[in-house]
C-alpha cells in the first residue's frame, strides 16, 4: 500500500513539475516580462523557505538572519561575476562556500548550547552583515549597491531572457527540493523525527543531535546563498536595503505558516505569501487602489499570520492538509 | 585625547547604557517568567516614545502627563499582547513563544506606522535650558533625567522584588516554575505581570530618550538588539546583571567611537553579543552552572 | 584489565547524596547486577556511567578511557549502550524503525550520501533494516515489526528498547529494570535474551528488583543502599550478607532474599 502511495506521489510530483516547467510558454502578452520576473522571485523565496522549513520544521530551530545569507550569496556572486569578470558558476561556488562557512561558524557554538541561542546569534549576524553590506563599499558598492550584474550563464548557455531566468530559478529549486526531500526521507530525517519523539532516546541511539542540527542549518544557509546568487543575476542589481531583518522575519513567517515536518506546506506558503504584494501579476484585473492597500497592510498581515498560526494551527498549512487527508483516509 | 573628551564620551556611553539597561531589564523579566526571549521588547521602547509624542503633540497634554501615558499605555499594550498572543499557547513551548514575539514585533511596529504615521517624531526636553558644563564636558539636561529615572526604576524594581509578596513570588518562579504555585500565586498571572513590567520599562526608555534621539515606528528592533546584547552581556535572568550589562555596553560603544570610528558603533553591540554567546553564554555575571545535557 | 572501572563516583542533589563514592569493576563477558532498595541511587549511577548526568567527582574508565566529560551520544558510539527505567522509545515510529535508529550510532547520519541518494546510502539502509530484523528476532519481537511503539504492551516496550540498545553494537549494555512489568513467563524469556546477548559478546550490567532473575543470571552483584555500596560479590554470598539483609529489612524484597 505504501508502495502504491509512493507511486502516486511520484506521479503527482511529475505533473506539478511539468506544470511548472511549461508556465513560461503560456505567459505571453505585454506584461509577460513582469509576470515571469515575479514568478522568478517566487522561486527564489521558495528556495530560502525550503531551507528554513528543514531548520524550523525538522530541526526545531529558527533563524532570524536568513536575509543575511541571501545577501551574502548575492554580493559574493555579483562581485565575482561583475568585478572579477569570472564565470557565473564561479560566482555561484563563491556564494555556496561563503554561506556554508558562515553557517558553520554560527551554528557550531550556538547549537552546542541548549535552548534557542541560534535565533539570537542569527539575529546579530544579520544586523552585522547589514552594516557590512553598507560599509564594505569596495566590494558591495555601499548604500547604492551594485548594478549591471551580468546574467547567469553556463558555458554557451546564457540565461538572458525572462523565460530563461524563470527556468534557471525553478530548475535550481527543483534540485534543492530533491535534496531536501532525500534528507527528510533518509537517515538525517529519521534522526530528526526521533528527536521530536524522545531526546533521551535519540542520545541513547548514539545520534549526534548537534551535528545534525549544524548540518541542517548550514544547508539552509547555503540554500539562501544560492537564492542570493540567483537573485543577483536575475535582477542585475543588489542593494543593502533588500537584506533586512524585515525580510528575515517574513521568510520565517512563510516557513511557520507552511507548517512543521513538511516541505510542501512551506513551499506553498512561500508561493502564496510572495505573490500577495504582486497579486496583480496573476490577477491582472486588480486595480491600483487594491494593490496599494495590499502593500500597505502586508507586513501587519504577516505579523498576524505568524501569531495566529502558532496559536491556533501549530501544524500550519501542512498540518491542516494532513488533517484533511487523514480524516478522508479513515472514512474509507 | 584629553580627560574632558574622555569624560564626554563616558557620559554619552552611560546615557545610552542607561537606556540599554532599561531594555535589558525588560528582557530579563520576561525571560525569568517564561524562559523566552521577547523579540518584541524593542517595540515597547518605540511605543513609549510614540504614545507620549501623540499625547503631547496631538492631544496637547502637558509633558509629564504625556510621559505617564507613554509608560502606562505601553504597559497596557504589553499586557494585552501577553493575554492575546502568549497566554493562549498553553504548553509554553519556547520555540513557539519566540516566534510569536517575532510576529508581535512585526505587527506592533506596523500598526504604529498606521496609527502614528511613518515620519520621525520628537518630544521637547523635560527641562528646557542649555546643556550643563561638568569638568570640561557638556551634558544635556535630558541626560540627567535619563540617569535619574533609570536609577529610580532600578530602585522600584528592587523594592518590588524584595519587599512585596508578588515580587518574591516572581523571583521564586524564575528559579523554579512550580515554586510560584507553592507560595500561592498563579504562575499565569506572573507571566502577565512580567510583560506589564517589561513593557513599562521599555516605555520608560522610549519616553526619556525621545527628546534626544527622536522616534519612529521602525526604531524598535535596534533598541531591542542593543538591550538584548546588554542582557546577554550581563547574564540573562539577573536584573542587576542586566543593568551592569547595559552600562558596560553603552561605555564600550562610546569608547569605540572615541578610539576607533563611529562607523562601527552599531556593530560593536552585535559583535559583543556574538562573542558573549559563543564564549561565555552565561554572561559576565552569570555563574558557570552545569548545563544538563 | 576490566572492561569498566568505576572509581569513587559521587553525585549529590542539593543536600542528598544520591551516589556516594561508589567503586566497582565490570569484567568482560560478565553479567553484573546492581540491586538496592528504592531510591538507593541505581538509576542515578546509570545516568552517570552513560554521561546523561555529570558527577560531582570520581572517574569511570571504559576500556581504559575516561568517560566522564563525554557527550552521551559519544559514549554510546564508544560502545556503552543503555535502556531507561522509563522507556524512551520513539512512540510514533514502528518497532522496526526504533531499532534502525540504534544502528545510526555506528553509521552516522551520513548527511551527504543521504541528500544525494548515493548507492552507499541505500546499501547502508538495507543493512540497517536487516540488522534491525535480526535484533527483533533476538528479543522475540519479530511479530511486532510494523506496530507503532506506542501501541505495544508495557513489557514488550522494554524488550524493544533493549533491541535498540543492541543495534548500536555495544560492548557494554546497561539495562535499568528490564523485567519491570513482565509476567513470570516473559521474565524467564528475558533471562534467555540476556544470556543470548552475553553469548554475542556483550557485557551486561542490569539494575533489577526481580531477585529471582538477578540470582539466576548474574555472575556478580553490587548492592547499593542510600547511595553507598554496601556489598559486592557472587549471588550466593550476597544472599547471606548481613548488611544486605539489614538494608532490605522492612522491604518486601527481604523475604525473597
Ligand atoms: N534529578 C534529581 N534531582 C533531585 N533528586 C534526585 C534526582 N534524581 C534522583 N534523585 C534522588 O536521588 C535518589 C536516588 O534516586 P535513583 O532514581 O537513582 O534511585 P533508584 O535506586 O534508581 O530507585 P528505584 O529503584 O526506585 O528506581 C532518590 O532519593 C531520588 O529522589
Ligand atoms: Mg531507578
Amino acid at each position: 500500500m505504501s508502495l502504491l502511495r509512493e507511486h502516486w506521489r511520484k506521479l503527482a510530483l511529475l505533473i506539478v513539475g511539468a506544470g511548472v516547467a511549461v508556465v513560461p510558454l503560456f505567459v505571453t502578452g505585454t506584461d509577460a516580462r513582469y509576470v515571469l520576473k515575479v514568478l522568478s522571485f517566487v522561486g527564489i523565496n521558495a528556495l530560502i523557505v525550503l531551507g528554513l522549513a528543514l531548520l524550523f520544521g525538522y530541526a526545531g530551530q529558527v533563524s532570524m538572519g536568513h536575509a543575511a545569507f541571501f545577501g551574502l550569496g548575492a554580493y559574493a556572486s555579483a562581485w565575482v561575476t561583475k568585478s572579477l569578470g569570472l564565470p557565473w558558476l564561479v560566482g555561484l561556488a563563491a556564494a555556496v562556500l561563503l554561506t556554508a562557512a558562515a553557517g558553520i561558524l554560527l551554528a557550531l557554538p550556538s547549537l552546542r548550547l541548549k535552548g534557542h541561542y541560534l535565533a539570537m546569534a542569527t539575529l546579530a549576524f544579520g544586523e552585522i552583515m547589514r552594516i557590512a553590506f553598507v560599509e564594505a563599499k569596495g566590494v558591495t558598492g555601499g548604500p547604492d549597491g551594485l548594478s549591471g550584474i551580468p546574467y547567469a550563464s553556463i558555458g554557451p548557455l546564457s540565461f538572458d531572457t525572462p523565460q530563461m531566468n524563470y527556468w534557471l530559478v525553478w530548475g535550481v529549486l527543483v534540485l534543492a527540493i530533491w535534496l531536501a526531500a532525500n534528507i527528510v526521507n533518509g537517515r538525517p530525517g529519521r534522526s530528526m523525527r526521533a528527536l521530536h519523539g524522545s531526546e533521551l532516546g535519540t542520545m541513547a541511539s548514539g545520534i549526534n543531535i548537534t551535528g545534525i542540527k549544524v548540518r541542517v542549518f548550514t544547508l539552509s544557509a547555503v540554500f539562501a546563498g544560492v537564492a542570493g546568487a540567483l537573485y543577483a543575476s536575475v535582477v542585475g542589481f543588489v542593494s543593502p536595503s533588500t537584506f533586512s531583518l524585515h525580510l528575515s522575519v517574513i521568510l520565517v513567517a512563510m516557513a511557520v505558516l507552511g507548517g512543521t515536518r513538511s516541505l510542501a506546506g512551506p513551499l506553498l506558503a512561500a508561493v502564496v505569501l510572495t505573490l500577495i504584494p504582486y497579486a496583480d501579476a496573476i490577477l491582472p484585473g486588480l486595480s491600483r487602489e487594491v494593490m496599494t492597500v495590499i502593500q500597505e497592510w502586508e507586513a501587519d498581515v504577516y505579523g498576524l499570520v505568524i501569531i495566529i498560526v502558532i496559536l491556533f494551527m501549530p501544524g500550519g498549512i501542512a498540518g491542516a492538509l494532513r488533517g484533511v487527508f487523514v480524516r478522508g483516509g479513515e472514512a474509507k | 585625547m584629553g580627560a574632558p573628551e574622555l569624560l564626554q564620551f563616558a557620559l554619552a556611553g552611560l546615557k545610552n547604557g542607561s537606556i540599554y539597561a532599561l531594555v535589558a531589564l525588560g528582557f530579563t523579566i520576561v525571560y525569568a517568567s517564561t524562559g523566552v526571549i521577547n523579540f518584541a521588547q524593542g517595540e515597547f521602547v518605540m511605543l513609549g516614545g510614540m504614545l507620549s509624542v501623540w499625547a503631547h503633540s496631538t492631544l496637547g497634554l502637558p509633558l509629564p502627563l504625556a510621559a505617564l501615558i507613554g509608560i502606562l499605555g505601553t504597559a497596557v499594550i504589553g499586557v494585552v499582547f501577553e493575554l492575546l498572543a502568549i497566554r493562549p499557547r498553553k504548553d509554553g513551548d519556547p520555540l513557539a513563544l519566540i516566534i510569536i514575539t517575532v510576529g508581535g514585533s512585526l505587527l506592533l511596529s506596523n500598526l504604529a506606522r498606521h496609527v502614528f504615521g511613518p515620519s520621525e517624531r520628537s518630544l521637547p526636553a523635560f527641562t528646557a535650558g542649555p546643556s550643563l558644563r561638568f569638568l570640561g564636558a557638556t551634558l544635556e539636561r535630558q541626560s540627567l533625567w535619563i540617569f535619574g529615572l533609570t536609577a529610580l526604576a532600578v530602585v522600584v524594581l528592587t523594592v518590588f522584588y524584595s519587599r512585596t509578596r508578588l515580587g518574591r513570588a516572581m523571583r521564586a518562579c524564575s528559579i523554579n516554575r512550580t515554586a510560584a504555585r507553592l507560595v500561592g500565586v498563579d504562575p499565569k498571572r506572573l507571566v502577565t505581570i512580567s510583560f506589564a513590567l517589561a513593557a513599562a520599562l521599555g516605555g520608560l526608555a522610549g519616553v526619556v530618550t525621545t527628546p534626544l534621539t527622536q522616534t519612529a515606528f521602525n526604531v524598535g528592533s535596534s533598541f531591542g538588539i542593543k538591550g538584548f546584547a546588554a542582557a546577554i552581556l550581563g547574564g540573562l535572568g539577573n536584573p542587576i546583571a542586566a543593568v551592569i550589562g547595559g552600562l558596560v555596553l553603552g561605555l564600550l560603544e562610546s569608547m569605540s567611537i572615541a578610539f576607533l570610528s563611529s562607523t562601527y558603533k552599531d556593530a560593536i553591540s552585535l559583535v559583543v553579543l556574538l562573542l558573549v554567546l559563543f564564549i561565555r553564554p552565561q554572561g559576565l555575571l552569570g555563574r558557570g552552572g552545569r548545563e544538563k545535557v | 584489565m576490566s572492561l569498566l572501572q568505576v572509581r569513587e563516583v559521587t553525585r549529590s542533589f542539593g543536600g542528598l547524596i544520591a551516589v556516594d563514592r561508589v567503586s566497582f569493576d565490570v569484567h568482560d563477558g560478565q553479567i553484573k547486577a546492581i540491586i538496592g532498595p528504592n531510591g538507593a541511587g541505581k538509576s542515578t549511577l546509570f545516568n552517570l556511567l552513560t554521561c546523561f548526568d555529570r558527577p560531582d567527582s570520581g572517574s569511570v574508565l571504559f576500556e581504559g578511557r575516561e568517560l566522564f566529560g563525554e557527550r552521551p551520544d559519544r559514549v554510546v558510539r564508544m560502545g556503552v549502550a543503555r535502556s531507561f527505567q522509563n522507556t524512551q522509545l520513539f512512540e510514533e515510529m514502528t518497532a522496526h524503525e526504533n531499532v534502525i535508529l540504534g544502528t545510526h550510532a555506528r553509521s552516522g547520519s551520513s548527511f551527504t550520501p543521504a541528500a544525494l541518494r548515493l548507492p552507499s546510502a541505500r546499501k547502508r539502509d538495507d543493512l540497517a533494516s536487516q540488522e534491525a530484523d535480526r535484533l527483533l528476532r533476538l528479543v522475540g519481537l519479530e511479530s511486532w515489526r510494523g506496530s507503532l511503539a506506542a501501541d505495544m504492551p508495557h513489557g514488550l516496550r522494554r524488550l524493544l528498547e533493549i533491541a535498540r540498545a543492541l543495534a548500536t553494537s555495544p560492548r557494554l549494555v546497561l539495562l535499568d529494570e528490564p523485567a519491570a512489568g513482565l509476567n513470570t513467563q516473559e521474565t524467564t524469556a528475558l533471562g534467555e535474551v540476556l544470556y543470548r546477548i552475553r553469548d554475542h559478546g556483550a557485557t551486561l550490567v542490569i539494575v533489577e528488583h526481580d531477585m529471582g532473575l538477578v540470582m539466576e543470571v548474574s555472575d556478580e552483584i553490587v548492592v547499593l543502599d542510600r547511595g553507598c555500596k554496601i556489598a559486592e560479590g557472587p549471588p550466593r554470598l550476597i544472599q547471606k550478607d548481613p548488611a544486605v539483609i539489614r538494608a532490605y529489612l522492612g522491604e518486601e524484597d527481604a523475604d525473597e532474599l
